[in-house]
């Protein structure tokens, strides 16, 4: 047994479930306990999809322990008839695997034409894999069943391959990429996981280049592709305005075309300009921490030193299988490279360094926080907020301009912060005392609510009443305290007491 | 009631959930569930853990030596021993969950051992994602700790389930009002709270989903099982407050505090009446939550609830008449019915709540019920806005949308099958 407070990754489950539900025409089931179903929760919610996720769990039950089979081929009968899917990938949670039944037997067991889809069973270990591998060996093994001998396209074109539902500003860095592609001339063969279909991997060979957007979630296709048609792969990684310039000359070259439009592509990058604008000059002096996904913190920490001259103090990952690759990736950058799937020892390399800024995952966010550091999110674990309705990529140029935003709008926060310290709260006081507050912002009980209500001090609050208002959610007490006042005056009672209270929420609400 | 074969898609959580709320209620406890990564997930995910810098809860993931028959109790030791030294808290709950369970892992027996070598209170309890509706996690908690409550031959009053401090005031306060004792609550502020329990007490349950705790509380304790309806609206809080005063042999009459009580919620209550409501299945509030919205005028023809327990439940289907009661619904069922009945207002969970707004309803999510203070005359108003409010923003943002010619289409996976390919 292992006490686990916090998890970077998932389980391998939601590793497979990310990958297969993401995939055009294929559905996921998952053999579990209902209770291992949140991730359709995630998938509904982060995604704020309107219409059912193409992810599905077979629920085991009491009756399951008594002894009765899963009722798999039911479920499978009724998504193939609602949803006509292609494929309907199967896989099971570490709690199913313990009870060991026999799944593939069961779907053998189906007549031949009761479903039309294909049934595929997933190859990952339940507790061996952890989610990204879980995500990259099932994106392989789901190619490799499909991909077919096909020409390669008359022009240039490219799979991009990583990025999925719940991905990471997945459907932004896409259109991020696209639109340098557009700008070379180069076609989308396909992306994938994101909205593949089988077709488009029957045809996956014919593209002439791949791109992974994560290198930690395609490598083992990347690797099928190159093994099977001798497509290459990009090697640079498209952060920032000098990366994504070196990635796509990389890419040009192996496309065969000039390098000369790649400035027609850039046209809109303003990274570059702005680290030369005299507002970024105190970068200099910065000291960053990154950590994250591999790719993302090899790619974030070179922009934030090759292209803002900051200096960064430490770079690490959570996927402890990439601890080598990052450390080649930033060999040039730092020697203290962090791997660690313990959130506490990533916590203990910001309170030891103190940087200016950290860029890592929503839980950096929140340990920075705690030691007043600020820090900008450029990596999963995610959070609602990284699931913008706008249009905020970290790939590519336009990419680039974000990670730019980013940093500004920290560092601005951090000049405030400094000017603060430097002449002390009687500053922020004079300023708020000359400003008339606005009296939306006000609230107060003292204040008239509305007109022709005279504010006095006609009501009073005894001591058991005060200790319940402290009890009511400190963002509704004020509005609540204002309710009940008005209730009470409204019926000449001079003090509030628990009942009164009461009664006046079950009028007033509150 | 349609019985619960052919269940093949179901819509609800872990019943690990109530450590949410459990542990904020008793603040001197730790949880500490015995499971996979995936309860760590689900914990980490359902309660958002970033926002606290020490959670009270963790989960001791079992590796596969575990799961290959290794003693618990031996990889319990060094984890308790870390949670002891770091929180200190004065009572731990030790959850079996669905692996412990498979495995027949004796996790409930560690906790004697686990007890005498740390000095801490440990309560065994199980938290599965099996069967039990995700508000069952509580039941089960309150069991383990009535298993350890001192026995009694007073008359003593129990209120049973976990309430805010505004809901328990109101309680206490008509407690007083009807001459009755003190009431106690179960959960209290600490976990060593525990009242004495015995065949004169009266122990009330406020939830509906408390019925392994009042069973297991009448056959270990004799404490016979309290028959109302339960305290939500009006209707329910003047049942639930008569018959505690029946149960000391008091006749004391709610009518005209009710009849208040409704007026006082004409502005919440008039724009529900003659809807047509529908319940998915979720937390087992869905039986009385129908009952007083039918009393408060609405139209609930179908009512989804994952677990019935028929004595328990008693006085509320009583009241429920010819609606169709659907026991732990397959989903699709569900959808069957709703586009059949095109109702105005679906109740349902995060699971389906936004696929069902795509789908054209107008749709109150219900995780929200369990965590608003919604007890009694005073929550009644709560209650009924969180329903009133749900259907005037629809049929106001409704009306504009249509008015402007802007549909608002729902994200489908379309959206997301884009990058320009050739598609």
């Amino acid at each position: 047994m292992k006490l686990a407070l916090w998890s970077y990754q998932a389980p391998a489950h939601v590793g497979v479930s990310k990958a297969a539900a993401s995939f055009g025409k294929l559905h996921c089931v998952v053999r579990a306990p209902k209770g291992d179903g949140y991730t359709t929760i995630m998938l509904a919610m982060f995604e704020r999809l309107g219409v059912l996720p193409p992810l599905s769990f077979c629920a085991m039950s009491e009756a399951t322990l008594a002894g009765a089979a899963a009722d798999l081929p039911a479920m499978l009968r009724e998504i193939d008839a609602r949803e006509s899917p292609e494929m309907i990938v199967v896989t099971r949670s570490a709690t199913a695997l313990v009870l060991q039944e026999p799944l593939d037997g069961e779907v053998a067991m189906m007549r031949p034409g009761d479903v039309k889809a294909e049934i595929f069973m997933a190859s990952t270990h339940p507790v061996r894999d952890n989610e990204l591998s879980a995500f990259a060996r099932t994106t392989r093994e789901i190619v490799e069943h499909y991909a077919a001998d096909t020409p390669r396209t008359e022009r240039p074109s490219v799979n991009i391959i990583g990025p999925s539902l719940l991905g990471f500003h997945d459907r932004a860095n896409v259109e991020s990429l696209r639109k340098s592609f557009d700008a070379l001339g180069i076609e989308i063969n396909a992306v994938l996981p994101l909205g593949a279909t089988p077709d488009d991997l029957r045809t996956i060979g014919r593209a002439w280049v791949n791109v992974p957007t994560a290198h930690e979630l395609a490598k083992p296709t990347l690797d099928y592709l190159r093994e099977r048609f001798g497509t290459p792969y990009v090697n640079e990684l498209p952060y920032g305005e000098a990366g994504t310039t070196r990635f796509l000359r990389e890419l040009c070259a192996l496309c065969e075309i000039p390098a000369e439009r790649i400035a027609v592509a850039a046209r809109d990058a303003k990274l570059l300009w702005y680290s030369r604008t005299v507002d970024a000059h105190a970068l200099s002096s910065k000291r960053v921490g990154v950590f994250g996904l591999p790719t993302a913190a090899a790619g974030i920490a070179r922009v934030l030193r090759d292209e803002l001259d900051m200096e960064v103090e430490f770079v690490g990952t959570y996927a402890l299988d990439y601890g080598d690759w990052l450390r080649e990736r930033v060999r040039d950058i730092t020697e203290n490279v962090i791997v660690t799937d313990d959130y506490r020892e990533v916590a203990r390399a910001i309170d030891r360094t103190r940087p200016d800024i950290v860029f890592g995952s929503q839980m950096e966010r929140h340990s920075a926080s705690g030691f007043g550091v600020p820090c900008a999110v450029v990596s999963p674990p995610s959070h609602i907020l990284n699931y913008p309705l706008g249009y905020a990529p970290f790939i590519g140029y336009d990419g680039a301009n974000h990670i730019g935003d980013l940093v500004n709008q920290t560092q601005v926060l951090g000049l405030e912060h400094h000017l603060i310290e430097t002449f002390g709260p009687r500053g922020q006081g004079r300023f708020a005392e000359a400003a008339p507050e606005p009296a939306a912002e006000r609230g107060d009980a003292r204040v008239p609510v509305a007109a022709g209500d005279v504010a006095t001090d006609d009501v009073r609050w005894d001591a058991a009443a005060e200790r319940l208002l402290g009890r009511v959610p400190f963002f509704v007490r004020k509005k609540a305290r204002a309710n009940v006042e008005k209730y009470a005056r409204e019926r000449n009672i001079a003090v509030v007491d628990e009942a009164v209270m009461l009664r006046a929420r079950e009028h007033v609400g509150g | 009631m349609e019985a619960n074969a052919g269940v093949i898609e179901r819509d609800d959580f872990c019943s690990l959930a109530p450590i949410g709320w459990l542990h904020h209620k008793m603040q001197d406890s730790f949880f500490l569930v015995v499971g996979t990564g995936s309860c760590q997930g689900f914990l980490q995910t359902a309660l958002g853990v970033m926002i606290f810098a020490k959670p009270r809860f963790a989960t001791a993931v079992l590796d596969e030596d575990d799961l290959g028959g290794a003693d618990p109790l031996d990889g319990l030791r060094p984890i308790v021993a870390a949670i002891v030294a770091e929180h200190a808290p004065r009572a731990i709950f030790l959850a079996s969950t669905c692996t412990p369970e498979i495995l027949k892992m004796n996790v409930a027996g560690c906790a004697p051992p686990l007890e005498a070598e740390f000095g801490v209170r440990v309560y065994p309890c199980r938290l599965d994602g099996f069967d039990a509706a995700y508000t069952q996690g509580e039941d089960h908690v309150l069991q383990s700790m009535i298993a350890r409550s001192p026995e009694t031959d007073a008359k003593n009053l129990v209120i049973l389930g976990c309430l805010s401090a505004l809901e328990e005031a109101e309680i206490r306060i008509e407690c007083a009002a009807m001459g009755l004792p003190e009431p106690a609550f179960l959960p209290g502020e600490s976990a060593l709270d525990v009242p004495p329990l015995g065949p004169n007490t009266v122990l009330a349950s406020a939830h509906p989903y408390l019925f392994a705790a009042a069973a297991y509380a009448q056959r270990e304790r004799g404490c016979p099982l309290h028959k109302s309806i339960f305290p939500y609206g009006p209707d329910g809080t003047r049942a639930f407050y008569e018959t505690l005063a029946a149960a000391f042999g008091k006749t004391v009459s709610y009518a005209e505090r009710e009849r208040e009580a409704w007026a006082a919620l004409a502005s919440q209550t008039a724009p529900l009446r003659d809807k047509t409501i529908v319940f998915c299945s979720d937390a087992m509030l869905e039986l009385p939550l129908a009952r007083t919205l039918r009393a408060a005028g609405a139209r609930v023809p179908v009512v989804g609830t994952p677990n019935i327990y028929k004595k328990f439940h008693a006085a509320e289907i009583a009241t429920l008449g010819d609606v169709e009661i659907l026991e732990r619904p397959d989903r699709f069922v569900l959808f069957d019915r709703l586009a059949a009945l095109a109702p105005d207002l679906v109740v349902a969970n995060l699971n389906i709540a936004n696929p069902l707004e795509g789908m054209g309803f107008a749709v109150k999510w219900s995780t929200e019920l369990t965590f608003q203070p919604i007890h009694g005359f005073s929550g009644a108003s709560t209650l009924f806005g969180m329903f009133a409010a749900t259907l005037r923003r629809h049929e106001a943002l409704a009306a504009r949308r249509a008015r402007d010619g802007a549909p608002g289409a729902p994200i489908d996976l379309g959206f997301f099958h884009l990058a320009g390919s050739s598609r």
